[in-house]
């Protein structure tokens, strides 16, 4: 699978207005985002998510690191003409209606007037604006302004798609709705890359995620990878055995339960459960299944970056996962 | 996509269209456009006050005066609002991430002025014209190449906005941009003292030096305005105003250059 997105220990420093302080906003960034896929780029607000996005859209320039989209570099304009962008809550131009927002955009595309007409209707239709498409956007709600902006990143038919926070401000039935729209573009072979702190819709729409906290990766890999191994846990299903009342005392067993009439099921320590196989088998038992357990996506988030707050700033290099390729 | 020439100006028509519409439709302009037109009308009013043979003086001179007054009134406030509101709005985060150089968008908010400063021009020099019919004036021969001379000395305060709009606040910007107004309204003034060897420019010193710099670096406004010459019925011609388009265009493609320079390198944050 092809690479659409390389990103190279991006760092970004900013300098406060008098004093100069030194602001690390970003610190090392890398990943890669491959064509197809939906790449979910997760952090607590200040993160440096949106930094990290305004540096692949070339609003700001990074201070050291690399950038790699479509075989170019962010500035190429060639680049810029197969990228779809929602920048976080997105500001219009509220004396146009949404018809005219997109017919500027369109121009700027060069898109041909026929079917840039066509595509704008077909695009207000599907964000379901269609509507509303002769009203000045400075009398759209805050959800409808959220679809101008999903319309006007899709306006190119773009390879990329590249969604800040497609979700803040959308009631549930709208954000179902966006979600659909995220699936549907997968279909058709889009690639997006998608910042939220919403880990519901990340965990059921993305294939693989970023964790970003403080301008530093604390995870990066598939959701399988990262929410199984983050949980130093496995779990054994066994047969023929009853009494669980023996089997919590034994070493590296975390939490043992009864399953069903004759199986019990028992979570350890992953480095334990060879070791608890063997006894098992020994005690005349049978093993029906041994599984690496699966934490949430938001027990992940939330040990990657709530409980690292109370760590000194100097430990974070020391989480860093790595690259994710 | 090709990169080429059509494909630059086809974006910076983009902008530029979008800026007409956004004039258009602000109240504030409107208001100013307005305005403008009351100002020009109301000369017919002062030409009344004159004494009789100066009536035709006051009408042409006024009218001129206060046309290109507006004009520049309009060239500073809209150049200097415009670039910022997008910042301060963030209405660029959509626009600049788009296949548009930077260069483009500041090329197109110009072509874009330009055009509202033509359209405001018609609608002042309507008003003038009607207000010299009104009072059986007959209209001077150098009319249009006076108009298109006060829509160059707009287009130049234009850009000199633009420039300072790229990197300051619409308040510092426009108070520069008016000091450059000034002093290059005052350019004749200040060679012409320099000349006569009297009072603080005679003698070498930091005053000459200053005025010097003046002279060499800020754009002489002077050759824009022909009022004088409308009065005393002089004739403008195309050639010279030719010359002063170019003189024009020369110092317009300077300040827009510095200006897209600054904006280029600059980091939305």
């Amino acid at each position: 699978m092809d690479e659409i997105i390389r990103v190279e220990n991006l760092s970004k420093t900013f300098r406060t207005p008098f004093r100069r302080k030194r602001v690390d906003a970003v610190s090392n960034v890398s990943f890669v985002v491959r064509r197809g896929e939906i790449f979910g780029f997760l952090g607590p607000n200040g993160a440096g998510k949106t930094t990290t996005i305004k540096m692949l859209t070339g609003l700001i320039q990074p201070t050291a690191g690399t950038v790699s989209m479509l075989g170019g570099g962010p500035a190429d304009l060639s680049v810029r003409a197969r990228i779809g962008f929602l920048p976080e809550q997105p500001y219009f131009y509220d004396y146009l209606t949404p018809v005219e927002l997109l017919d500027v955009f369109g121009r700027i595309f060069g898109i041909p007037a026929r079917i840039r007409k066509e595509r704008i209707e077909s695009l207000l239709t599907q964000v379901g604006l269609f509507e509303a498409r002769n009203r000045t956007l400075r009398k759209f709600s805050k959800g409808m302004l959220q679809r101008t902006g999903i319309a006007q990143a899709l306006l190119n038919d773009p390879e990329l798609v590249i969604l800040d926070e497609p979700l803040s401000g959308l009631d549930p039935v709208g954000r179902k709705e966006v979600n659909d729209l995220i699936a549907t573009l997968r279909q058709q072979g889009k690639t997006i890359f998608f910042s939220s702190h919403i880990l519901a819709d990340i965990e059921r729409l993305c294939d693989r995620v970023v964790i970003l906290d403080r301008g530093v990766t604390k995870a990066a890999g598939t959701l399988s990878e990262l929410l199984t191994s983050d949980s130093g846990e496995r779990e054994i299903l066994a047969g023929g055995i009853t009494d669980v009342s023996g089997l919590n005392g034994l070493d590296g067993v975390v939490r043992c339960e009864t399953y069903g009439t004759d199986a019990v099921r028992i979570v350890c320590e992953s480095a334990a459960s060879d070791r608890l196989v063997g006894t098992l088998l020994r005690a005349g038992g049978t093993i029906l299944g041994v599984n690496d357990r699966r934490i949430s996506l938001e027990q992940l988030f939330v040990s990657r970056t709530i409980r690292e707050k109370s760590c000194p700033a100097t430990d974070n290099e020391g989480e860093v996962r790595g690259v994710s390729e | 996509m090709k990169n080429g020439f059509a494909d630059s100006i086809r974006r910076t028509f983009a902008i530029a269209r979008n800026t007409v519409l956004e004039a258009i439709r602000n109240r504030a302009f409107l208001g100013m456009g307005i305005a403008a037109f009351g100002l020009v009308v109301s000369s017919i009013a002062l030409s009344s006050l004159a004494v009789r043979d100066q009536a035709e003086r006051v009408l042409v001179d006024f009218g001129l005066a206060a046309t290109s007054l507006m004009e520049i009134v309009i060239a500073i406030t809209m150049g200097v609002i415009l670039v910022f509101k997008e910042i301060d709005r963030k209405t660029f985060y959509l626009v600049l991430p788009k296949p548009i150089r930077r260069s483009e968008v500041i090329a197109g908010k110009f072509v874009g002025l330009l055009g509202v400063l033509g359209a405001s021009l018609l609608l002042m020099a309507a008003g003038w014209l009607i207000s010299l019919q009104v009072k059986g004036i007959s209209i001077p021969a150098g009319v249009p190449q006076a108009l298109l001379l006060v829509w160059a000395q707009a287009a130049l305060i234009t850009s000199v906005a633009i420039f300072f709009s790229s990197f300051a606040s619409p308040v510092l910007s426009g108070v520069f941009t008016f000091g450059v107004f000034m002093v290059g309204s005052s350019v004749t003034v200040l060679q012409e003292l320099m000349q006569a060897r009297k009072g603080m420019l005679a003698t070498p010193g930091p005053a000459r030096l200053i005025a010097e710099g003046a002279v060499a670096v800020f754009p002489d406004l002077s050759v824009f305005n022909v009022g004088k010459e409308l009065i005393l019925r002089i004739p403008v011609t195309w050639e010279y105003v030719g010359a002063s388009m170019l003189y024009c265009g020369f110092y317009c493609l300077f300040f827009l250059a510095i200006g897209a320079l600054v904006f280029q390198r600059r980091d939305f944050s």
